[in-house]
């Protein structure tokens, strides 16, 4: 019998897209073999996210690469996603989903370097379709974490909490304010579904369900625009040229 | 056991080895002690033994002919056997004491435990015969019974006594093992599980290999892995439905197996149902598919209590909260956070 390190699996964190995209430090510990971390602005240690929001678009990133870029919503704001051969799992799942639409991401980071920026995305090991339902759960349950998150910062500021209000300087009110319109969003749709639920009426439900929709997509492309800002930074040739040196390793590589 | 029980007796003596110098209160001190060491093993059968008679012999034998300590003491200890005419079995007595599962603490330990199957896992090696959770009132722990052992096999869910099993260490986490000089007695007595039940909320991040349809030795019940049993090599499994996943709260994750019951009631799809989906679409790994497609990244209430690797699932639902009311209690906090 071999004897192995049982090497305990990495926690997915919860952070909104907003924390997330504003995430640029990684720890460098050494040694090959240790797990990377992004640490957010309010202290998540993450290898791992479980994510759930809107699939806004995906696209192959070359012709029959099949290497496809997707981007992922939630109230906050918008995340990008890579997807390769080697996350199989994901990407026939993916294969198979037509945006917009909603999905849950279990996913690894990356951190690209550019120049003037650093531009985080995801590496997605798993997705499946869930309904608003599981959304709903979600957006509490990483506002309930982001908020515990930002109370450490206000009161015992843990080794990561202060790695993380040195490097970002972090806002606590702005990240409260965050998580509160994240809060008030669902809130607003719940509560218009019940009532509508009461008054039975299903085509009023669809046309809203329609326009819910729309105005979610018409949201996000005013956040596209930040990204768009962010994109010329990563350098897209670069990035393909490695790809076809195979030095994408760190992007591509199958999860050890 | 015997010899066992011996030679611990005598390397516990050896550790306190003192040098022998001609110090006549040093000498004193060693066969107090040795004496001590005696007294209390007959003291435990009820036996009441002259001091006197035991530390005379004891110097006689160590200091006056020179014997070593442990041969002096098995000397000794033989001697007052026959004078007290009590069963040597009695006094060295064959069966490990019978421990509580919580008391085990190091490896190397000789013991006997009464506990119940909790759970059997697949083998990977052609060395154990089986592998799994055993468990009584006061914990669970992994057993280990080796193939050379030659011991009939255990059911899941049955109570045994698992007598002269043997405490050790693997990848940090403490295990016993039976051998050939263990034994396993199936008692007909349900013994009842630690109480202490966990409720985890958490999503499902991900379902592992091993999921879905999958099929069985008929003789071991383990699963087959392309056909082919670990012990039993290439057999006519049957079928059996079962997810391997992870549940994930954002703080820990647990590593669950669902079995045929708990997928029907979340997912509707039963063992029928699924032989179904695999003939309609002549592939199995689509029941695989349409299982993620209903379980993956959902969120979970279960009840269920800590294995060793896996938790044991009691019950297992699709998490239903008062969504409303959650972010109300979360936008006051965040209130009265903003001052």
């Amino acid at each position: 019998m071999r004897m192995m390190p049982l090497q305990k699996r990495e926690i997915a964190k919860r952070v909104f897209a907003y924390e997330l995209s504003k995430s640029t430090y990684m720890t460098s510990e050494s040694g090959d073999r240790m797990p990377k971390y992004v640490l957010t602005p309010t202290g998540a240690r993450c290898n791992r996210v479980f994510f759930v929001g809107v699939l806004l678009d995906k696209e192959e990133v070359r012709p029959d690469s099949n290497f496809w870029r997707i981007r992922i919503s939630d109230p906050t704001g918008v995340i990008t996603g890579f997807i390769g051969r080697y996350q199989a799992d994901a990407l026939e799942s993916l294969l198979e989903i037509q945006p917009p639409e909603l999905i849950a991401v279990v996913a690894k980071l990356n951190i690209f370097e550019g120049e003037t920026r650093s531009f985080i995305s995801l590496r997605p090991e798993a997705i499946s379709v869930v309904d608003s339902e599981t959304r709903d759960f979600w957006v509490v349950e990483t506002a309930r974490r982001t908020v515990e998150r930002l109370k450490n910062m206000l009161d015992d500021c843990d080794e990561d909490c202060q790695l993380a209000k040195e490097v970002y300087n972090t806002d606590v009110e702005e990240y409260l304010q965050t998580v509160k319109n994240a809060l008030l969003a669902i809130k607003e749709e719940v509560e218009v579904f019940s009532d509508l639920d009461k008054t039975e009426a299903v085509s009023e439900t669809e046309l809203v369900d329609e326009a819910k929709v729309t105005k979610k997509v018409t949201e996000v492309e005013v956040q596209e625009e930040d990204i768009s800002d962010i994109e010329p930074d990563i350098d897209l040739d670069d990035f393909e040229f490695e790809e076809e040196e195979w030095d994408l390793s760190d992007l591509l590589e199958e999860e050890e | 056991m015997e010899k066992l029980i011996e030679v611990e007796l005598i390397l516990h003596l050896k550790r306190g080895d003192c040098d022998m110098t001609e110090n006549p209160t040093k000498k004193d001190e060693v066969i107090d002690r040795l004496t001590d060491q005696i007294l209390s093993r007959f003291k435990k059968m009820g036996h009441d033994v002259d001091p006197k008679e035991v530390s005379k012999r004891l110097k006689l034998l160590i200091y006056e002919f020179k014997v070593p300590e442990d041969e002096a003491i098995r000397t000794v200890t033989n001697y007052l056997i026959k004078e007290l005419d009590i069963a040597r079995e009695d006094l060295f007595s064959r069966e490990s004491p019978l421990k509580n599962i919580s008391d085990l603490s190091k490896s190397g330990e000789w013991v006997s435990l009464k506990a119940k199957v909790v759970q059997l896992w697949d083998t990977e090696s052609p060395n154990v015969s089986q592998v799994g959770l055993i468990g009584d009132s006061t914990g669970i722990i992994k057993f280990v019974v080796w193939a050379k052992a030659r011991k009939p096999e255990v059911e899941e869910g049955k109570s045994y006594i698992f007598k002269n099993v043997v405490t050790d260490s693997f990848g940090g986490r403490l295990q016993v093992n039976i051998n050939r000089n263990s034994e396993i007695i199936e008692i007909d007595e349900d013994i009842s599980l630690p109480p202490r039940e966990i409720e985890i909320v958490g999503s499902l991040v991900a379902i592992q290999q091993g999921s879905g349809l999958i099929q069985r030795c008929p003789e071991c019940h383990r699963a087959l892995k392309k056909g082919l049993c670990a012990t039993h090599g290439k057999v006519e499994g049957y079928d059996d439905l079962r997810v391997k996943g992870v549940i994930d709260d954002g703080l820990n994750c647990y590593d669950v197996i669902l079995n045929e019951e708990n997928i029907k009631y979340l997912t509707e799809i039963g063992l029928e149902e699924a032989r179904k989906i695999a003939t309609e679409t002549l592939d199995r790994e689509s029941v695989l598919s349409e299982l993620k497609n209903r379980l993956l990244g959902r969120y979970f209430r279960i009840i269920g209590s800590r294995g060793e690797r896996y938790l044991i699932v009691r019950e297992i639902d699709f998490l239903k909260r008062d969504v409303i009311k959650e972010t109300n209690d979360i936008l006051a906090e965040i209130q009265s956070m903003l001052g």
